[in-house]
């Protein structure tokens, strides 16, 4: 029986796809060009994020069993289908170099600072192929769970930094400039653009097809009331200078925490917390991948590839995550080109062939339907 | 063989997943629960103090279980060209790892912090293991000295100065400056940090030997330094610092205590509640000043002459001199602060950025220059509006024996 997940698992994929690197690290790079108007840029983020999600979704919705790949094959033949899958794992591919990032820089940094950065691309790469070995519904089960741990960690973090809060810390607003704001939002961009290319991906795996828009947008909208937090208080609570200074902000928020005498330094929490999302990332990730790869070479399941396509994102991952200065030079300078020129071009590509293609699609529909 | 692939594939990840990579147990680490830092011997060079509690003897509250050493804590000294490299000597005689988590207070000698403390912030800041809300002081003695002093009923001094200031918050008489705070005010375009200051000073009284009076010395608050940039500037009196703490914190509560008007020898005290302190800039054409807005509700708390709040000319006379007491201690350190220091550790810059952006531009890189110069008008508002459980003033019912 073909793989299926519900609307409320769908929506807890995208928001566990954004959230572990969104909180942080992309806070930080935004940061460093617009200071206390992080907030700012982010709520524009998620707009464009919206729109993109849009457009995957109407895309998806011409031909509601296949993904972006099976689109493209269809329109234009098995090379072009080839030739999308080759785009999609290069995507998934530079994916993984920040993923890993968020995932080495907050384990490695703050808990285990004398453990090799191979133990965590390891245990990413043992965790990874064995939950996407059992397939998409495992990990979105994993992902709805991991909804619930993002609202406890907000709770608590909320709790623990309120009383620091200097709301000064975000006035004025556009400092900066608007368009040097907007401008910043490209970082947040690339969050939302792993969201929405996965969901070009699993989108035909959904159940309810009638609903996919309304859970889409509502997987975008709580996604963005669960981050929007982060860059309000890391602002507001430690002040953007000092957000700006830090590779994984949030970590710094969550050091800052306290509750009372006993509870402080909400580094444990937060990894606990939040260990649900980015191993969401780093699944999603390697699962889409491996389906990218499959299609490229043109198998029926995406398991036969795992392993080699596992390797080849954990090798990346560990090159660029090896030297800091480079990971950081590819999430804030290659990757925001590569992820927002295949979210926005990808779609966009297929969308237009569709329109071009309408007749072929149609009839080329209506032949697998009477099969 | 896929029998043997499962087994082998558990035992990597057995190996791999099991959390032992990078552990250290607890009996292994060394807690360091107060640190010092002065200048070295050699020049540019840091001497750390660290203030090691010995967990076995720190049992308890008084300490010193049977079979013991009886000393809770052990306190070293390491020197080195950095703090780094000062922290590593530490490792060369200490038995175990050396853990800073549980550091609870980060001590600087004034002498070092005049010369800058952008190393030590920077330091304190990129270490991991450090938490960011560690009370940061800075003392007239040897950081050696205080880290070491036994003070209070704790037996870590650590932790003694660490409670001073989580249970000193009516004094009003140092600001809760954690290193977070001053890493922002250090980074911050416009504000400058203040540390907390303490000192030793002799208030407790020997068990042994009471007749001679308060002999020990003990970690007392004793008022801010005040920065510039990183370099200490100058110290504000505990007096001093109330009226600073109005700009920088929101405090809780506060005691004034003024002159009776009928018999001058004595005094009346007031504890102000709900304080409200609202500054807000001004610009007229190139003309900067702020106005500085203070209200608060008082009680009565303590009368050496007759006092009753239902006797109205009494109260508004009260009122009158708390706001003139307090106003004068806020100009003064205000004055202090602008005229001789000349250094906006009020967030004044903050404040005009807030409200005016655009104009912040133009005189961003100057502020230090302008900051001296602007006018800060204060206005004091109290309102006594409680006298407590009394209601009758207190007065001997003999009439000769009257306060009155």
């Amino acid at each position: 029986m073909k793989v299926q997940i519900s609307n409320g698992m769908f929506m807890a994929l995208i928001i566990n796809m954004i959230y572990a690197k969104a909180i942080g690290v992309t806070q930080g790079s935004m940061a460093r060009e617009v200071g206390g108007d992080i907030w700012i840029s982010t709520l524009i983020a998620t707009i464009q994020g919206g729109v993109i999600m849009f457009l995957v979704i109407l895309v998806i919705r011409r031909m509601p069993e296949g993904d972006l790949i099976d689109q493209a094959a269809r329109l234009l033949g098995k090379w072009f289908g080839k030739f999308v899958a080759l785009i999609t794992f290069i995507f998934f591919l530079a994916s993984y170099g920040p993923v890993m990032s968020t995932f080495v820089f907050h384990l490695k940094d703050y808990f285990l600072p004398e453990a090799p950065i191979l133990l965590f691309i390891m245990a990413a790469f043992l965790l990874g192929t064995y939950a996407i070995y059992f397939g998409v519904e495992v990990i979105a089960r994993m992902a709805l769970i991991g909804v619930f741990s993002i609202i406890a960690l907000n709770i608590l973090l909320m709790l623990g930094s309120l009383s620091e809060f200097d709301i000064r810390e975000l006035r004025p607003t556009f400092q900066m400039g608007f368009l040097r704001t907007v401008w910043a939002s490209r970082h947040h961009n690339t969050d939302w653009a792993m969201a929405t290319i996965m969901a070009g991906i699993i989108l035909p795996m959904v159940a309810d097809k009638k609903s996919w828009g309304k859970m889409g947008f509502a997987g975008i909208g709580y996604g963005m009331v669960f981050i929007i937090m982060w860059p309000i208080l890391e602002a507001g609570v430690l002040s953007p200078e000092t957000a700006a200074q830090y590779i994984v902000s949030c970590m710094q928020m969550a050091r800052s925490a306290q509750i009372g005498y006993f509870i402080h330094r909400y580094e444990m929490i937060m990894i606990a917390f939040f260990a649900l999302s980015i191993l969401t990332q780093i699944m999603m990730s390697l699962l889409c991948a491996s389906v990218a790869m499959q299609k490229m070479l043109g198998l029926k399941d995406y398991r036969k590839v795992i392993i080699p396509t596992a390797m080849i994102l954990s090798a990346f991952g560990y090159w660029i995550n090896f030297d800091k200065n480079r990971a950081i030079d590819f999430l804030e300078g290659w990757w925001v080109y590569i992820s927002l020129g295949v979210a926005v071009g990808l779609p966009f590509l297929i969308l237009v062939m569709g329109f071009l293609f309408k007749k072929k699609l149609k009839k080329e529909n209506v032949a697998e339907e009477a099969n | 063989m896929k029998r043997h692939l499962k087994w082998s594939l558990l035992l990597i990840l057995i190996l791999l997943l099991s959390g032992c990579a990078g552990k250290r147990e607890l009996n292994d680490l060394a807690l360091v629960m107060a640190v010092g830092i002065d200048k070295g011997e050699e020049e540019n060079a840091f001497k750390v103090t660290a203030q090691i509690a010995r967990p076995a003897d720190a049992r308890g509250q008084t300490g010193a279980p049977s079979g013991q050493t009886g000393e809770p804590i052990l306190t070293i000294v390491g020197q080195g060209e950095s703090l780094f490299d000062a922290i590593r000597d530490l490792s060369s005689f200490t038995t175990r790892n050396v853990f800073w988590a549980h550091n609870q207070v980060i001590v600087i000698n004034e002498d070092l912090a005049k010369e800058g403390i952008a190393q030590v912030i920077d330091f304190f800041t990129r270490n991991p293991e450090l938490r960011m809300r560690t009370w940061v002081v800075i003392t007239p003695e040897k950081a050696s000295t205080l880290v070491s002093t036994v003070t209070g009923l704790e037996v870590i001094p650590g932790e003694a100065v660490n409670k001073l200031f989580r249970y000193g918050e009516i004094s009003n008489v140092a600001p809760n400056s954690q290193i977070m705070d001053v890493q922002a005010a250090y980074l911050s375009q416009s504000s400058q940090p203040i540390i907390a200051r303490v000192s030793l000073k002799e208030v407790m009284v020997s068990n042994k030997k009471p007749e001679k009076g308060p002999t020990i010395k003990q970690v007392d608050l004793a008022g801010a330094g005040v920065f510039q940039e990183d370099r200490l500037v100058g110290v504000l009196k505990p007096e001093e610092t109330r009226a600073l703490m109005l700009f920088t914190e929101r405090l809780k509560s506060g005691v004034v205590t003024t002159p009776c008007k009928s018999k001058p020898e004595r005094t009346v005290s007031v504890e102000l509640r709900d304080q409200m302190f609202q500054v807000t800039p001004h610009i007229k054409g190139s003309e900067i000043s702020f106005t500085a807005e203070y209200d608060a509700f008082a009680m009565v708390v303590e009368a050496g002459c007759p006092f009753s709040i239902d006797d109205q000319e009494q109260v508004t006379k009260l009122e009158q001199a708390v706001e003139k007491k307090l106003k004068k201690e806020i100009d003064t350190t205000i004055n202090k602060v602008q005229k001789e220091y000349k250094t906006d550790v009020f967030e004044l810059g903050k404040v005009f950025h807030n409200e005016y952006p655009g104009y912040w531009k133009q005189i961003a890189d100057d502020w230090e220059e302008v900051f001296p110069t602007v006018d800060i008008k204060v206005s004091v508002n109290v309102e006594v509006k409680d006298s407590v459980l009394l209601w009758e003033e207190t007065n001997s019912g003999k009439k000769e024996n009257s306060a009155n």
